[in-house]
């Protein structure tokens, strides 16, 4: 599971153009790396296709941390 | 109409990028205009435009720039050059005194094309999020906006190749009625890309190249793209920070033709007219103008009818005006063409040379101004106008003169 949390680092690094130091999992979207909701639609469809499932609407926001969409992906690869 | 200085300039044009450049280029009266190589233009009427490569945007970070189209980019440029060249330090000015005014006619093709086609070959999840943001015309107005943190009274303007005339001669009445203390103006457009480029060729008036307005072989204009911004405000504030100031704006007329949804009036009495008020505006006789920025389509009616325009307002002088189109260099540049020509207009007073009408090899009764053919030439410019006219017969005119 370490893997899908490296694998969505580094989907949020190169996204949005930022260094590992930046993208932790106490990182909140909206506060730290400033996503607004475009990016969110960006990262959704992102992690729709590199994990093949399927993220609902709301199920994550810019409201989360890092470790909250690492989460929630982990969760649904686990159902 | 209160005089606004002109104390900025930022130029990204096929002749070059920042005006030093820039200007060396024009001077010399080469052309700029090159075959399309972006995308397979074979099966187009017209296969060459005027374009804009090796733009340094290592400044601007990759996460706004996937976001942004080519318009906004060369814009951004454009701005960055404007606010060094007026010395203009963000960090000391109100946030909510300084505006942007910004024509374009087309909207960001490139970004919407490559997304178009994504959304019919891969449906809706194909498409990028950011084209929404990416495509619209007033973009590159939000994104400067946002970069620069300008907060002040803004306005995007969409009037075809009038758009930045009208933005500009719009931020001078905006500057001069004191509703802000500066404003950037200007326009840019990205009009090389097949959509945008088959909407022109679908017009009609797109030119095999090369583009020889005033010319009786003529068969129409090439495509440019590029952006230009020039930084407005008033004499006393320039004069605090010790910018250049390269001219005034000393007057500005629009109004239209109302006679055709493409072409424009065949005697150009809308033309003339705004000439006209703008040189009533700014307080001038006919004899004052010393150089003619002219708009030059390539086109037969339209040449033959700004020229008519020309000849009504001025009578016997119009024959001693160089009038004269500096984009047969590089190409029309659509909504920000004329953004271009008041930044030429500038250099060209600035040094005492007149720009040319390049290509011109063909002498035709019906044009018989001076057009100042294939070499620049010396001459002291004090009072200038440029005129801007839009399909639909939309007609636009800024006065000018040296400080």
């Amino acid at each position: 599971m370490e893997e899908v949390e490296e694998k969505i680092k580094g989907l949020l690094m190169k996204s949005l153009d930022m260094k590992p130091e930046e993208v932790t999992l106490e990182a909140n979207l909206k506060d730290d790396l400033e996503m607004d909701s475009l990016e969110m639609v960006e990262l959704e469809v992102a992690l729709e296709k590199e994990f093949n499932i399927d993220i609902k609407k709301g199920e994550i926001s810019n409201k989360n941390c890092v470790g909250d969409v690492v989460k929630t992906v982990q969760d649904k690869l686990k159902q | 109409m209160k005089k606004v200085a002109l104390t900025g300039i930022g130029i990204v044009a096929p002749p070059g990028i920042g005006k030093e450049g820039f200007w060396q280029s024009i001077k010399q009266g080469k052309s700029f205009i090159s075959p399309i190589t972006r995308f397979d233009a074979s099966l187009y009427p017209s296969q060459v435009a005027g374009q804009v490569e090796d733009l340094d945007t290592s400044y601007l970070s990759f996460r706004l720039l996937k976001k942004i189209d080519k318009f906004s980019v060369m814009a951004l440029v454009a701005t960055e050059h404007a606010l060094k060249d007026a010395l203009i330090d963000l960090d000391k000015e109100d946030p909510y005194n300084i505006g942007v005014f910004l024509g374009n006619a087309l909207g960001g093709w490139l970004y919407a094309e490559t997304e178009l086609r994504d959304l019919y070959v891969e449906g809706r999840e194909g498409v990028s999020p950011y084209l929404a943001s990416a495509w619209f015309p007033a973009a590159p107005q939000g994104q400067i906006s946002i970069y620069y943190g300008m907060k002040g009274y803004s306005k995007t303007v969409v009037a075809d190749k009038a758009s930045a005339l009208m933005a500009i001669g719009y931020a001078a009445q905006v500057v001069g009625n004191k509703k802000l203390g500066i404003a950037l103006a200007g326009g840019t457009e990205a009009p090389v890309t097949p959509y945008a480029l088959l909407c022109c060729s679908t017009e009609g008036s797109l030119s095999k190249g090369p583009y020889r307005p005033f010319d009786k072989e003529r068969d129409g204009f090439v495509v440019g793209e590029g952006a230009g911004l020039v930084v407005l405000e008033e004499m006393e504030s320039a004069r605090k920070r010790g910018a250049t100031v390269y001219g005034l704006i000393t007057g500005y007329a629009t109004c239209c033709d109302g006679t055709h949804r493409i072409t424009p009036d065949p005697n150009g009495k809308g033309l003339a007219k705004a000439i006209k008020t703008a040189l009533d505006m700014a307080g001038y006789q006919p004899s004052d103008i010393d150089y003619i920025c002219a708009d030059g389509t390539g086109t037969k009616l339209g040449d033959v009818s700004e020229t008519k325009a020309i000849k009504e307002v001025f009578g016997s002088y119009a024959q001693k005006i160089p009038v004269s189109s500096p984009k047969s260099m590089f190409g029309h540049l659509l909504g920000a063409s004329n953004a271009v020509d008041v930044i030429v207009t500038l250099l060209a007073m600035q040094e005492g040379i007149v720009p040319p009408t390049i290509n011109y090899q063909t002498e035709d009764p019906e044009c018989d101004l001076d057009y100042v053919p294939n070499n620049s030439r010396p001459k002291e410019i004090d009072r200038a106008l440029i005129l801007a006219r839009g399909r639909g017969g939309i007609n636009a005119v800024l006065a000018i003169e040296r400080s």
